[in-house]
């Protein structure tokens, strides 16, 4: 699980919005770096399916840009990046089609081998279970169990699972990609569908190419508050479901609860202090503390974003309960 | 009709009304808030050596030369901050109440602190900088209003394991001041609901510079 990708991680970024599809990336960056971002990915036959939601992982413009800063990550323009899919060899293609069901062979096998094993402990239990129930029958049920253990190949006997590939790779007619070998195995003849969920192992890696990058993500004025709560170790998710800008939380948010509500306001912008109340209210009521902060110099006083960061200043206000 | 009107008694002006007029501070609209928020203070929480206190004007400080005359008007009127001692403590840090659990103090075992209240009415105008103002005025303040060390000695003869507790205590809250491990510098903003409609209710938070971690209310 620690693997690391390639760095910088490429950001799709489709129509307005910044996403990553590879899974290798989500958990690299949730574990290094502590962006947690939010899963969007539906299934495409039960859309109204929202409770466990899978990738893509869409980022807040703020996470991207810190990526981009921290040097992490670059954004991809995803529709330029596949111009190249057109120029791709035919040859190439055929490859990689074939990799992918050699892959789909290897899983279905993997899955055999699973359901095999399981029949085999189910059917070693029962024979336990006749054995102490049949003293008499003990020898014959044992040796029907045999024989039916030994019709069956048993996983260990099998070759390594790359081994197996090459075995496919090599035995495989390019004009026919149905394969009919395995017939050993109990299974169907199925392949299991692959769909990778990037696009850059028949493609190059995106990362490479350089002028295909885009700039920094443009980000509203919160961000020197996200970055300076960020860099203290929080990790911070969008805030609609609390009414404020960021939910920021001391550790992973699948083991902590989140200690703020954080608002972002510029120096001098007027609050109404009935905000205040209400933030603070609202906090105290999930258990939580209500954050105003903000940076102390405005844009046009800092050449760059990354200036402003040094500058924020925050408060934390909870109900006095008086 | 209108005669009855005049002949009825008028009905007489609050107690609070008579205060901030005869403190001739009704033409001031903060001073007013001011005296109204202490009022309460003293009377509805039974707060004691309750204090005013005026902070240096913010327009001093640096960077406020660039601000248009329309703002200016909004920030150039000097807070002021109140401070009192409550009857009960307002706010414990959640790892200052474990601490004290461990050692078995009880919150009416200390030494009562003087707290300061920035009084403020709905619709007033407020920004991120005149809320770090007071908090930068805040050491300043503290330190001209150190409190006289209350004798115990009357309770040191009755349970010395205590004191001892108390002063393990007041040795550790000293150390946590400086890490900032219980909570950094801290005031009160009170909001008193006035103007029109306004039956003055005045509400209480607690703001705390930086991020500290919310109680577990």
């Amino acid at each position: 699980m620690d693997s690391t990708p390639t760095l910088p991680i490429p950001i799709s970024y489709i129509s307005g919005r910044y996403l990553l599809f590879s899974i290798d990336a989500v958990t690299y960056l949730r574990r290094e770096h502590h962006i947690c971002g939010v899963l969007i990915g539906t299934l495409p036959q039960i859309p109204q399916q929202n409770v466990f939601l899978g990738l893509p992982l869409e980022l807040m413009p703020e996470e991207a840009r810190l990526l981009v800063d921290k040097g992490v990550a670059c954004i991809v323009d995803e529709a330029k990046a596949h111009d190249g899919m057109r120029s791709l060899l035919e040859e190439d293609r055929r490859q990689y089609l074939r990799e992918l069901e050699s892959q789909g062979q290897h899983a279905m096998r993997i899955l055999a081998d699973r359901k095999e094993q399981q029949r085999e402990q189910t059917l070693r239990k029962l024979d336990e279970k006749k054995a102490k129930a049949q003293a008499a029958e003990v020898a014959k049920s044992a040796a029907g169990a045999e024989a039916a253990a030994s019709s069956v190949p048993s996983p260990a006997e099998k070759d390594g699972p790359n081994s197996t590939l090459d075995i496919f790779g090599g035995d495989d007619k390019p004009s026919s990609p149905s394969p009919a070998t395995l017939t050993n195995t109990p299974t169907p003849q199925q392949v299991m569908g692959i769909t990778p969920a990037t696009s850059y192992p028949p493609l190059p890696h995106p990362a490479s190419l350089a002028c295909e990058l885009l700039s920094k993500p443009d980000v509203p004025l919160s961000y020197p508050v996200f970055a300076h709560l960020h860099s203290h170790g929080y990790f911070l998710s969008p805030g609609l479901r609390f009414g404020c800008q960021y939910v920021a939380y001391p550790g992973d948010p699948l083991r902590f609860h989140s200690h703020f509500l954080v608002v972002s306001a510029e120096w001098d912008q007027e609050i109404d202090i009935m905000d205040i109340v209400n933030g603070g209210r609202l906090g105290t009521g999930v258990k939580k503390g209500f954050l105003l902060g903000g940076p102390q110099k405005r844009r046009d006083e800092v050449d760059a974003e990354a200036d402003r960061i040094d500058t924020v200043r925050t408060f934390s206000i909870e109900w006095a309960g008086m | 009709m209108v005669p009855q009107q005049t002949e009825s008694p008028s009905l007489e002006l609050s107690a609070l009304t008579k205060l901030i007029d005869s403190s001739s501070a009704s033409g001031r609209p903060l001073a007013a808030t001011t005296i109204q928020i202490l009022h309460n203070l003293q009377h509805q929480h039974l707060w004691t050596s309750l204090q005013i206190h005026d902070i240096s004007t913010p327009s001093n400080a640096t960077g406020m030369g660039n601000i248009e005359g329309s703002i200016s008007t909004a920030f150039d009127t000097p807070p002021t901050l109140i401070s009192g001692i409550p009857p009960h403590r307002v706010y414990t840090h959640p790892d200052e109440q474990l601490f004290m659990l461990e050692k078995g103090i009880q919150e009416d075992d200390l030494q009562p602190e003087r707290l300061f209240v920035i009084p403020t009415a709905q619709g007033q105008p407020w920004s991120l900088r005149r809320m770090a103002a007071v908090f930068d005025a805040l050491p300043s303040l503290e330190s001209s209003q150190r409190e006289p060390v209350i004798s115990t000695e009357a309770t040191d003869t009755v349970d010395s394991e205590k004191a001892k507790k108390l002063d393990e205590y007041y040795e550790r809250k000293g150390h946590a001041r400086v890490t900032k491990e219980w909570g950094t510098k801290r005031v009160l903003l009170a909001m008193v609901n006035k103007g029109m409609g306004g039956e003055g209710t005045v509400v209480y938070y607690i703001v705390q510079e930086g991020e500290v971690k919310p109680r577990q209310n």
